[in-house]
């Protein structure tokens, strides 16, 4: 599956080798012992949010934040997907959730169709001119959101559907088209000639070697594209808040706002409880799915 | 028949040329043609020459979040550096290696919003991880950094760092498994220290790897926005602002959508010129390769 590397990088991540090492040397435990206060580097946030997320607000505020909750309790998590306020609507995050959703199911549709039927006729179609197109979308795939925000403003107001949950799923499909072509395209480059010439003599028809053999191949890179397409939607910032308009913000905007609004005293246990449901989809794709998800990762460098 | 197998492709690529060409090519033209103008809020087609531009960099903000972006790319080279220590240290065999690295690759499926949420949160002085240290006696240790201009930058770093590793321990690890397992051997063979195996030869044999990451960590850099916002909203008093933080603010904050392309319009020439040698490079092995 080198295909999912459209940087030259062979895919990452193969099973460990399972042969050890019997006898414990000291550079062993030396490596071990980094290893493992690496380990609670990364881990602090991730342990931070969830016992502050089950304590009550008097409890944070005796300011112990890596204790665990003397009482646990769901209020703020309540709290946070029915009634946190977020700006003027105090609906918590569960609206936002429900945007995220529906700007997340179009936008798939679309970038994944598009990009991969795009890459499918620049890999196997003699097209003379899918090389500089090649190179067009390879300059596309960094430039920075910031210089097209201002005309995608204008062109998705133009079509009426500035400030929509679908508006921003197309935003994500175009942003989305120039490194997911790339991906497809260097995938279906790897199919070996054999099988598509054969069936290009035979009917040399366009669609049914794209739905008869090429599709069927394609069940691994769809997964990686998949979950790579998901994180970024998902964990988006900047496109739901420019596109999103009143109604259509993604959760991570009303997450934002959030941990913002409530002036004074942050309660901190909805702010937690709230950032680990805006979290909680990836993280849950990543510990299901962990090698696609980080071939999809790192197959989608240049997009980060 | 074979007319159209001429055809057929040409006519699926069409909306991918339509994007390329409005979504990309056409706007990055209305932008910067845009930041040659007057432009505020309602758009304002008369040319006004580089006034934008000299405005720009007379303006101590925009200076400002030129130099936290180098900050920020020098600090977060930490990511590199680390994610590579992390790399050879579970490549070799290590006890509990499948642990340690689903812990050190998760925080890439946490966004940049809730890491920004989750670490602006410990760096609070009052329930954060500084009163737990002074609640321990140790008061000589300060983490408020975000309530400083002298040190907001570590923190969002620090953030950072602390995302991006794993993306940077992944695409190390994929290096590593390109190199001959046959190298380790003959190094113990001839005694050569576990370090300088490293340093002498893995790095050097490396380096595409490395030129990739230190590639792909200074576009990220320029691009960098939602940890800013999640953390400091570009404070205290504006010491953390960085160019996408601050053309976006030119653009909603102070509707002025002349500077702000202005702003955008540096940023990619920033982006163009990181980027460039990488383009180079690539399309360089592709001709020789064929």
């Amino acid at each position: 599956m080198n295909g999912s590397s459209i940087i030259g990088l062979p895919s990452v991540l193969s099973v460990g080798r399972t042969r050890r090492r019997r006898r414990i040397r000291p550079h062993q435990i030396a490596i071990s012992i980094f290893l493992v206060m690496a380990a609670l580097f990364f881990c602090v946030p991730i342990y931070v949010i969830l016992v502050t997320s089950f304590k009550s607000m008097n409890e944070v505020r005796l300011g112990d934040i890596f204790a665990l909750p003397q009482r646990w309790t769901f209020a703020s998590w309540k709290y946070a997907w029915f009634a946190a306020c977020s700006g003027m609507r105090c609906d918590g995050v569960s609206g936002g959730f429900f945007n995220s959703l529906f700007i997340l199911l179009p936008s798939l549709v679309l970038s994944i169709s598009l990009s991969m039927l795009t890459g499918y006729a620049m890999a196997l179609w003699d097209v003379k001119w899918a090389n500089g197109l090649l190179f067009v979308l390879f300059v596309c795939a960094v430039v920075p959101f910031q210089i097209i925000m201002y005309p995608l403003i204008k062109i998705t107001g133009f079509f009426g559907i500035y400030g929509t949950t679908f508006g921003v799923a197309v935003v994500h499909a175009i942003l989305a088209l120039p490194i997911l072509t790339l991906i497809f395209r260097n995938f279906f480059r790897s199919i070996p000639g054999e099988l598509t010439a054969a069936a290009m003599i035979d009917s040399g028809s366009f669609w049914r070697i794209f739905f008869e053999i090429v599709l069927p191949m394609s069940g691994n890179i769809l997964i990686v594209v998949l979950i790579l397409q998901i994180t970024s939607v998902w964990n988006d910032f900047i496109v739901g808040l420019t596109f999103g308009g009143h109604d259509a913000q993604p959760m991570t905007v009303i997450l934002n706002n959030l941990a913002l609004s409530d002036t004074g005293e942050n309660n901190y246990s909805v702010d937690m409880a709230a950032a680990l449901l805006t979290a909680a989809p990836p993280l849950i794709i990543y510990f299901v799915l962990g090698k696609f998800f980080v071939q999809g990762i790192t197959a989608g460098a240049l997009k980060g | 028949m074979v007319r159209w197998s001429k055809v057929a492709p040409q006519l699926a690529l069409i909306p991918a040329v339509l994007v390329t060409l409005t979504a990309f090519a056409g706007a990055v033209g209305w932008t910067i043609y845009l930041s040659f103008t007057n432009t505020k809020r309602f758009p304002d087609y008369a040319l006004v020459g580089w006034k934008q531009y000299f405005r720009l960099f007379n303006d101590e903000l925009w200076i400002r979040s030129i130099q936290n972006m180098v900050i920020l790319g020098l600090g977060s080279l930490a990511s590199i550096v680390l994610g590579f220590i992390l790399a050879a240290l579970i490549d070799k065999e290590v006890r509990g290696e499948g642990i340690f690295r689903t812990v050190f690759l998760y925080p890439l499926a946490v966004s940049l919003i809730v890491t920004g949420i989750v670490w602006r949160w410990l760096f609070n002085p009052s329930v954060g991880v500084e009163n737990f240290f002074h609640s321990i006696g140790w008061n000589w240790l300060h983490f408020n950094w975000l309530a400083s201009p002298g040190t907001v930058m570590n923190g969002i770093i620090l953030a950072s760092v602390w995302q991006s590793t794993g993306f940077f321990m992944a695409l190390m690890l994929a290096g590593l498994k390109g190199i001959n397992p046959e190298i380790w051997k003959a190094a113990k063979l001839d005694g050569v220290s576990f370090w300088r195996v490293y340093l002498e030869i893995i790095i050097p044999m490396m380096k595409l790897t490395f030129l990739t990451c230190v590639i792909l960590l200074s576009i990220g850099v320029v691009k960098a926005y939602d940890i800013v916002v999640a953390m400091t909203n570009g404070g205290p008093g504006g010491s953390s602002f960085v160019p996408a933080y601050f053309a976006v603010n030119a653009y909603w904050q102070k509707e002025n959508l002349g500077y702000a392309s202005a702003a955008a319009t540096i940023m990619l020439v920033i982006t163009a010129l990181l980027f460039a040698p990488f383009l180079l490079f690539v399309l360089f092995r592709r001709r020789n390769a064929t």
